[in-house]
């Protein structure tokens, strides 16, 4: 008689995780929807005429002077196999690092660089001026 | 590797899709009242008395000297290995073998094989090892007497000194600090068990403290007759004695999980923690395990005062209760470091000095697979697990107050049922990043 009583109490827990199943389908539709309007913003005004097989890819530019940084910092969301391109300056040289994906680049003082890369794994990754321990953005990948 | 606050690690999850937070605590809220209302009405899940023992020559082998001895002896070894790597390995942190092999496999792999296997740092704990070859030349422990009365607070402030290490100094994750920190606690810990004896290990070590009481959930248990046994881990966490020190323990576990969740949202990278220094690091420690130990004592003196019971041995009467939300936010924050950042020990262990050419495992050219795990299956993981550890949670909280009290009124544990949904939603919140 108890052991009908423990299911019971059990019971919204199977119901919970078979109604999760339905909200990840929202939650994929959402993040989508999210994605197309960031990519939409990298690329203005190619928008209407590319064809949508064509990923748009992102571009993000970090500008680091005097310690201070500017342009596409904090939190930047990425659309999973997005192609990122981070545009970064810097006053000083040093070396950026981009955690998870180990993508470094030696960064002199005052050259913009490039680091391109495929947003391949998901989660949230930093990138980081190796010397300064300064993390210019992070990275996240959905 | 600044704003990561766990030890080591190149990435944290995603926060998980509002929708599952959702579900989750709705959940948490509905279990808990469906437990005061259905559950059962006297106490059922079976003392310190029960259980099926194991033959008696497995209980021989597993208590043996020799069985003890060897394991520490092996576990000795490791550890110098890991302290040799910390100073001779290569400075960088990301190709030396110390911090992942700390932060990572010990400290998280430990929650995984105390729950599978039972208390097994007391087992292998090597400096029970090192203190049995020193207690030789010293003749007698002569703080031994006061022991008893310190209960599980030396352990409490263990856990604590290594959790500040881990989750708040800014050089956590030099090899350098990991090298200090583990001949630092290798002399603290032997030479304080010189001090009160060999009890203090079950005492005052924190990593075995946190492993015996992770083992609590464990299926295999000691009768109060002394047998080694199986029997439903709940029973197992309902036999916990009520030490004096045990809620602070479970206090400073909860309440530091809870501030590593917190120190991953955009909230606190960009206020409160946007320093990325000692100080904020320190403050929102104390304050998440002030707010946590708070909370918990509330629930439990309200509980006490509603079913008129002493109030002074509330908390440690409940701690146990406890340990199976705790143990769903470690699962929760840990599961995906474990696993995916988690194969870089084995990588850098075939090399542990970066030598070049070395490669004792042939697995030195690996590379880490951090998609081995999808982020829906860690989304699933992190809500399923403090779910369950809630559940468990209220069922225990459920039956302590039966045992204390044969005809207790289930709306007498309403308030610590509440400090819980609080526990597991506040949880929830950190998974989801605010």
């Amino acid at each position: 008689m108890s052991r009908r009583v423990l299911a019971a109490a059990l019971l919204p827990l199977s119901l919970v995780l078979a109604g999760c199943a339905g909200t990840e389908v929202l939650d994929a539709a959402g993040s989508s929807s999210a994605a197309s309007s960031t990519s939409g913003g990298a690329t203005e005004g190619s928008t209407a005429a590319t064809t949508p097989a064509e990923p748009a890819g992102t571009a993000l530019t970090v500008e680091v002077a005097g310690g201070q940084l500017a342009g596409d910092t904090g939190r930047v969301p990425v659309p999973l196999g997005d192609p990122v391109t981070v545009t970064i300056t810097s006053d000083t040289a040093d070396e950026v690092h981009l955690h998870g994906y180990d993508v470094t680049a030696d960064l002199p003082a005052g050259t913009p660089v490039e680091l391109s890369f495929e947003a391949t794994i998901p989660g949230v990754f930093e990138l980081e001026l190796h010397d300064a321990r300064t993390v210019l953005l992070t990275l996240q990948v959905s | 590797m600044n704003l990561l606050a766990h030890g080591v690690g190149s990435r944290t999850d995603l926060p998980i899709p509002l929708g599952l937070a959702l579900y989750g605590a709705g959940a948490a809220i509905l279990i808990s009242f469906a437990a005061l209302l259905l559950l059962w009405r006297s106490p059922k899940l079976g003392g310190p008395g029960s259980g099926r023992p194991l033959p008696p020559a497995v209980q021989r082998f597993v208590e043996s000297a020799a069985t003890r001895r060897a394991l520490q002896g092996m576990a000795l070894v490791l550890l110098g290995v890991v302290v040799a790597a910390a100073v001779a390995g290569p400075p960088e942190t990301r190709r030396n073998l110390a911090p992942w092999a700390l932060y990572i496999t010990f400290w998280v792999g430990l929650v995984p094989a105390s729950l599978l296997l039972g208390p097994v740092w007391r087992a292998v704990n090597p400096l029970r090892l090192l203190h049995a070859g020193l207690s030789r030349l010293v003749r007698s422990a002569p703080g031994g007497g006061r022991l008893p009365a310190l209960g599980l607070w030396p352990a409490a402030a263990s856990l604590l000194v290594f959790l500040w290490f881990e989750l708040v100094y800014p050089g956590r994750a030099e090899p350098a600090t990991v090298a200090a920190f583990l001949m630092a606690y290798g002399v603290v810990h032997t030479g304080l068990a010189l001090w009160f004896g060999p009890g203090w290990f079950a005492q005052g070590d924190g990593f075995e403290v946190y492993s015996t009481l992770i083992a609590r959930l464990s299926p295999w248990g000691r009768r109060d007759d002394g047998r080694i046994v199986v029997r439903n881990p709940l029973a197992n966490a309902t036999a916990t004695p009520e030490t004096p020190g045990l809620a602070a323990v479970v206090v400073v576990i909860l309440g530091s999980t809870a501030f590593d969740g917190l120190t991953r949202t955009v909230w606190w990278q960009t206020g409160p923690g946007a320093a990325n220094d000692s100080f904020s690091g320190t403050a929102g420690l104390v304050l998440s395990i002030a707010l946590v130990g708070g909370l918990y004592l509330l629930g439990t003196r309200l509980s006490g005062r509603l079913a008129r019971q002493p109030l002074g041995v509330q908390p440690r009467r409940y701690a146990a209760t406890v340990v199976p939300i705790a143990l769903g936010y470690t699962v929760a924050h840990y599961f995906s470091l474990l696993l995916l950042d988690g194969q870089t020990t084995w990588i850098l262990a075939s090399n542990p000095f970066g030598i070049p050419g070395v490669d004792l495992f042939g697995t030195y050219g690996n590379v880490v697979d951090l998609t081995a795990v999808s982020p829906d299956t860690i989304a699933y993981v992190q809500v399923g697990g403090v779910i369950a550890g809630h559940v468990a949670g209220v069922t225990l909280a459920h039956e302590r107050a039966l045992l204390s009290e044969r005809h207790a009124r289930a709306s007498d544990q309403l308030p610590l049922v509440i400090v819980m949904v609080l526990f597991t939603v506040g949880g929830l919140g950190l998974l989801f990043g605010f």
